[in-house]
């Protein structure tokens, strides 16, 4: 534990976790500054879930040790608590009470006195938009206004971290968006750390610092933008019903391809001059053709690039 | 901050939500009331006096303890029911020791027991079921008592309950047991040497007769004798429940289940 220390809201080593043979989470090292906006990206099972339980104190690692807002994560696990908000994939909320009476029994629970319950609740209901619903049953409210008022359970009492666990998976588009602005509403408001998991990639474009999980591990981390850029300026994507042949055919001038059922995908490092001549090259093996900038998917596939053509094969 | 303030607001917050659910709170009148008006009618037709007071009379504290029974262990159970998982993520995450979540459910549970039982009470008192000699300080002492073995005894069965999924088999396995083998419905020293021996290991029916003693319907018990197998028996079952609830394994399923 000599190493963990310092300034940094999130601190892991070699954080394990196993249940019987298998593993969740297998020896991940995380630095997190403080107030930094932190996405652990990764498909589903990856282990985001399990890192996020352990990281806020409710599961116990296997090995590896952790500090969190300065505490150790095996030994002083209510000062950790204290400082810490947790928003889980479901929600957190006792539906049959409005919102003000939810916002007032977790302001409770973390301690906290009705004067001081009375004007957090406000301002926060006031960040979030739903200061007309401040007497509305949970259960009255849209799924986007439950998740915004779980978000501002999971803050009454300022954490210094906000874990947020998938917070907008089963949120259509507009309440998405209406999410992620109250996340950096909080954000400027507060300065606390986020610790965001998510499976929407582009949700992550505005973290500070990703790193994405594959099978238990941390297979890539950084900011990213230098993720994206490293994939190169351009994507080139085919689509075809043979992507094996249309590999093999441009693999030679674009180097390795990302092969998948439908299409085959090139990254380049100039804006391609002539797509129609390729087009062309390809004798009809292509159905369309097309460049674009590369996004976090892409690098999410990349990274998972053997996997990708294991399917096509 | 104080586990007691956790405590108080999950008591304050299910004795709300009781109020809230007005139907289900009158409901759970008519369970004491059957009992009482139709078959303690019909059994006293058939056995005119136990001890001198009417059937009906004996069975008074033994409805006001089903009545408590019913509603704390029913209200302790719902911690492992799908409708309380937001609450109960609300509570993991807090800063409390987890075994403080099972004496904070235990409260919730004893409170809305009491004033369920409060409400029969009321109900019962104008048609003459509580005479002169009813002591009502110690009924009151009564009740709080009979809710505290209700309530853990409840916690102590949720603790090794995830889900709410079988009612009928908690109502068959657990409730109905407890409720038979008690002094509820008749004498504790009448029944047969094993069904008394159980009778008199079961904390309910030690509450029954702190109310029989109140009531002055024939206890089998001395006061002390009751109050004492009560409070060990609360102690011991939320000491034992908060253990098994904390402990890593079962508290982690428990994470598992209700992050999803």
């Amino acid at each position: 534990m000599t190493n963990l220390g310092g300034g940094l809201a999130v601190e892991a080593i070699g954080l394990s976790k196993h249940y019987g043979a298998a593993a969740a989470v297998q020896a991940i090292d995380l630095a997190i500054p403080q107030g930094e906006f932190f996405g652990l990206l990764g498909p589903n099972g990856a282990g985001k879930t399990s890192t996020i339980h352990m990281l806020s104190s409710l599961i116990a690692p296997s090995s590896g040790a952790a500090r969190v807002a300065g505490f150790d994560l095996r030994s002083q696990r209510l000062e950790i608590r204290r400082r810490i908000g947790v928003v889980f994939q479901g929600l957190a909320l006792d539906l049959s009470l409005s919102a003000a009476e939810n916002l007032r029994f977790a302001g409770r629970l973390n301690g906290l006195h009705g004067t001081e319950i009375e004007r957090r609740s406000g301002e926060l209901l006031a960040l979030f938009g739903l200061e007309k619903h401040r007497h509305a049953p949970a259960a009255a409210l849209s799924g986007g206004m439950r998740r915004a008022l779980d978000i501002a359970r999971g803050v009454i009492h300022r954490p210094r971290i906000l874990f947020l666990d998938e917070p907008t998976s089963g949120l259509d588009l507009l309440n998405r968006r209406a999410i992620w602005r109250h996340v950096a509403d909080l954000r400027s408001a507060t300065g606390m750390t986020v610790f965001l998991t998510t499976h929407y990639l582009e949700e992550a474009a505005d973290c500070d610092a990703v790193a994405f999980l594959n099978a238990g591990r941390i297979v890539r981390r950084g900011k990213p933008g230098e993720l994206v850029d490293a994939l190169g300026c351009c994507l080139i994507e085919v689509e075809t019903d043979q992507p094996a042949e249309v590999a093999r055919r441009l693999e030679p001038r674009f180097g390795a391809a990302l092969i998948e059922p439908d299409r085959v995908s090139f990254t380049c490092e100039r804006e391609p001059a002539d797509l129609a001549l390729l087009g062309g090259e390809l004798e009809g093996a292509a159905r369309a053709l097309r460049w674009r900038r590369p996004n976090l998917n892409d690098v999410f596939l990349r990274i998972n690039q053997p996997d990708a053509r294991r399917r096509a094969a | 901050m104080s586990a007691a303030q956790a405590v108080g607001a999950v008591a304050m917050r299910d004795v709300r939500k009781l109020f809230r659910q007005r139907g289900r709170l009158l409901a759970s009148m008519i369970r004491p009331l059957l009992w009482l008006v139709v078959i303690g009618g019909g059994f006293a037709a058939t056995e005119p006096a136990v001890r001198g007071a009417g059937y009906q009379s004996f069975l008074v504290p033994g409805v006001l303890g089903m009545t408590v029974l019913f509603g704390a262990a029913l209200a302790a159970l719902a911690t492992g029911y799908d409708k309380e998982s937001g609450v109960m993520r609300m509570l993991i995450i807090a800063p409390l020791e987890h075994a403080w979540i099972v004496a904070a459910k235990a409260a919730g549970a004893a409170a809305v027991a009491l004033i369920q039982a409060v409400l029969l009470l009321i109900i019962l008192a104008p048609f003459g079921y509580f005479g002169a000699e009813v002591s009502w300080p110690w009924l009151a002492v009564g009740l709080a008592a009979t809710a505290l073995a209700c309530a853990c005894l409840g916690m102590l069965v949720a603790a090794w309950t995830q889900s709410l999924d079988n009612y009928a088999g908690m109502m068959n396995f657990f409730i109905f047991p407890v409720f038979f083998l008690s002094g509820s419905l008749y004498p504790v020293e009448r029944l047969p040497g094993a069904l008394r021996l159980a009778a008199a290991a079961n904390p309910y029916t030690h509450g029954v007769d702190l109310l029989r003693h109140a009531t002055h319907t024939g206890p089998a018990f001395n006061r002390s004798t009751d109050l004492a197998v009560i409070i060990v028996f609360s102690v011991a079952a939320i000491a034992v429940a908060g253990a098994r609830f904390s402990a890593d394994g079962v508290f982690e399923s428990r994470v598992r289940r209700l992050a999803q």
